[in-house]
C-alpha cells in the first residue's frame, strides 16, 4: 500500500516534472523531482527496507524511462542504484536539517547525472559521454527543490506508515469509547 | 532481491542497446494510461502560464484608478486573448501552408513533452487522429525547419528524437556550396546544438550559411534545419567540423508535422513531348 502510493506521487512528480518546464524561465533543465522521492526512500532507513528501497528506485526510474523516452533501462538503473547508494550514506550519515538535505538532493542528481552519461554511452555509444555541463544546473535547482519535497514525502510517508496507521487506529477506538462513559 | 533489480535492470539495458524502439504489452499500457494524464498537465501547464503572464502584464496598472483599471484590465485581457488566438492562428496557418505546400503525406500533432531528461532530447507528441499511420523514423518537421524523427510509438504518442539529440543522423547541404554531410546532435553543450560531420575541406562553408535538407532519408528537400554557427578547419584532415545553430526553437515547440509518406518521385519523362502512337482496337479520327 506505502510503495504504491508512493509510486504514485512519485508517477506525480515526473509528470509535473515533465510539464513544469512550461513555467519555468529556464526552459532546458529541470528539477529531478523524481530522483528526490528515490532518495527520500533510501534514505529513510527506519520505514522502508533496502530491498523495497531500491525496487521503488527501479519501479520509479522505469516509470521515468517511460514518460522521458529514454532507452528502457537507464533511469531504471540509475535510480536503484542512487537507492542503493543513498542507504549506504544514511547508515553514516543523519541527514537532518535543511541545507543538509538540499547538499544531499545536489550531491545525488550530480551522481545521478554521471551514471546516466556513463550508462547512456554503454549502450549509444554514438552519444559519447557529453551532457554533463547541464549537470550543476539540473542539481542546483534539485536541490532548491529537495528540503520542500522531502519534508512532503516524511508527512505523507508518515501518515500512511502501518505502524501508526495501526496505532491511530486504536486512538480513534478508544476516543470512540471513551464518549459512551459519562463524566463524574 | 536487490541483486534481482539489478539484474533486470543490465537485461532491460541491453534489450534497449539491441532494439531501442521496443516497447512490451506492458509498457504500453503504462503508456495508454499515462498520456492522458501528461497531456492534461501540459494544457494545464499551458494555461497557467498563461494566467501567470497576465498577471504580470496588469500588476504596473494598480496605481491607476478603480474605473480605468477596471476598463484597462477587460482591454487588457482582450487584447491578450486575441494576441494569444492570432498567434496561434498564424501558428496553425503556417503549419496548414507548410502542409499544403508539401507533395509528401503529413499528419498534424500537438507537443505534450518536451526534453524530460536533459541527458535524452526527446519531445512527445499526441497525434489527434491516424495513430496507427505512425512509425519509428517518420520524420518530423515545422515551418521553423527540422524537428527530428519518431523514435517510439504507443497508442496515439510517440516520442521524437530530436535533431540535436547525438543518436539523430539527418543527410544535409549547404545551398551556398553545394556541400554535403551527415547532420548530428552535439552532446556536452548548453543549448540546442548540433554538427555537420563528413564535410570536405574543398566545401567552404561561412558562418551564417544556410543548411537544408538534402531530400534523402524521408525528410522533404529544401527544408530549413539551421544557420552555421563556428567553423573548425583542420589543417591536416580533408574534413572540417561545422557547428550549427537550428532554426527550431525547441523550447517553444507545440505543433508539429509528421511526414508519414515520402512525396512521389518526379516523373523524369513528364516534360517530354511523345508523338501519339497508334493505336489498337481504337482508331484516333482527324
Amino acid at each position: 500500500m506505502r510503495s504504491l502510493a508512493t509510486l504514485l506521487v512519485g508517477l506525480l512528480l515526473l509528470l509535473l516534472q515533465s510539464t513544469v518546464m512550461e513555467f519555468a524561465p529556464v526552459h532546458l533543465v529541470t528539477p529531478s523531482l523524481g530522483l528526490l522521492v528515490v532518495l527520500y526512500v533510501g534514505m529513510a532507513t527506519l520505514k522502508w527496507a533496502p530491498g523495497s528501497a531500491v525496487m521503488v528506485g527501479f519501479c520509479l526510474g522505469y516509470l521515468f524511462d517511460l514518460v522521458s523516452g529514454a532507452p528502457r533501462g537507464v533511469h531504471a538503473f540509475v535510480f536503484a542504484s542512487v537507492a542503493l547508494l543513498a542507504r549506504m550514506l544514511a547508515w553514516r550519515l543523519a541527514v537532518r536539517g535543511i541545507v543538509l538535505k538540499a547538499a544531499i538532493a545536489f550531491v545525488a542528481s550530480i551522481v545521478a547525472g554521471f551514471l546516466i552519461v556513463v550508462v547512456r554511452a554503454q549502450i549509444s555509444p554514438e552519444s559519447g559521454y557529453g551532457g554533463l555541463a547541464q549537470a550543476p544546473l539540473e542539481a542546483l535547482l534539485t536541490a532548491a527543490f529537495g528540503p520542500p519535497v522531502l519534508w512532503l514525502l516524511a508527512r505523507l510517508d508518515g501518515r500512511l506508515d502501518p505502524a501508526l496507521l495501526r496505532v491511530g487506529l486504536a486512538r480513534r477506538r478508544a476516543r470512540a469509547l471513551g464518549h459512551g462513559i459519562p463524566h463524574r | 532481491m536487490i541483486a534481482i533489480v539489478f539484474v533486470v535492470s543490465i537485461f532491460l539495458l541491453r534489450q534497449s542497446a539491441r532494439s531501442p524502439e521496443y516497447l512490451s504489452p506492458l509498457d504500453r499500457g503504462i503508456l495508454t494510461m499515462v498520456s492522458p494524464i501528461q497531456s492534461a498537465f501540459a494544457t494545464s501547464a499551458r494555461s497557467l502560464g498563461h494566467l501567470a503572464g497576465r498577471y504580470v502584464d496588469l500588476v504596473h496598472v494598480r496605481a491607476q484608478n478603480e474605473q480605468l483599471r477596471t476598463e484597462n484590465d477587460r482591454l487588457r485581457a482582450e487584447l491578450l486573448e486575441a494576441k494569444r488566438g492570432a498567434a496561434e492562428s498564424v501558428r496553425f496557418q503556417r503549419l496548414l501552408g507548410l502542409r499544403n505546400s508539401l507533395t509528401a503525406e503529413t499528419l498534424a500533432a500537438r507537443v505534450i513533452a518536451i526534453d524530460v531528461s536533459p541527458y535524452f532530447q526527446v519531445a512527445r507528441i499526441q497525434l489527434d487522429r491516424g495513430e496507427n499511420l505512425v512509425q519509428r523514423g517518420m520524420p518530423v518537421i515545422t515551418p521553423e525547419g527540422v524537428v527530428g524523427r519518431i523514435n517510439r510509438v504507443s497508442g496515439d504518442t510517440s516520442d521524437i528524437m530530436l535533431s540535436v539529440d547525438p543518436r539523430s543522423a539527418i543527410d544535409v547541404v549547404l545551398p551556398r556550396s553545394g556541400g554535403r554531410g551527415i547532420l548530428k546532435g552535439k552532446p556536452g553543450e548548453n543549448g540546442y546544438r548540433c554538427a555537420i560531420e563528413y564535410l570536405m575541406q574543398g566545401d567552404q562553408a561561412k558562418v551564417g550559411d544556410a543548411v537544408v535538407t538534402s531530400g534523402l532519408g524521408g525528410f522533404p528537400r529544401d527544408l530549413p534545419v539551421g544557420r552555421v554557427s563556428k567553423i573548425v578547419r583542420n589543417s591536416a584532415g580533408l574534413i572540417q567540423g561545422i557547428e550549427v545553430t537550428p532554426d527550431v526553437d525547441f523550447a517553444r515547440l507545440s505543433e508539429v508535422l509528421v511526414v508519414v509518406a515520402p512525396a512521389p518521385p518526379p516523373d523524369p519523362e513528364a516534360s517530354v513531348r511523345r508523338p501519339l502512337a497508334p493505336s489498337h482496337g481504337l482508331a484516333v479520327y482527324h
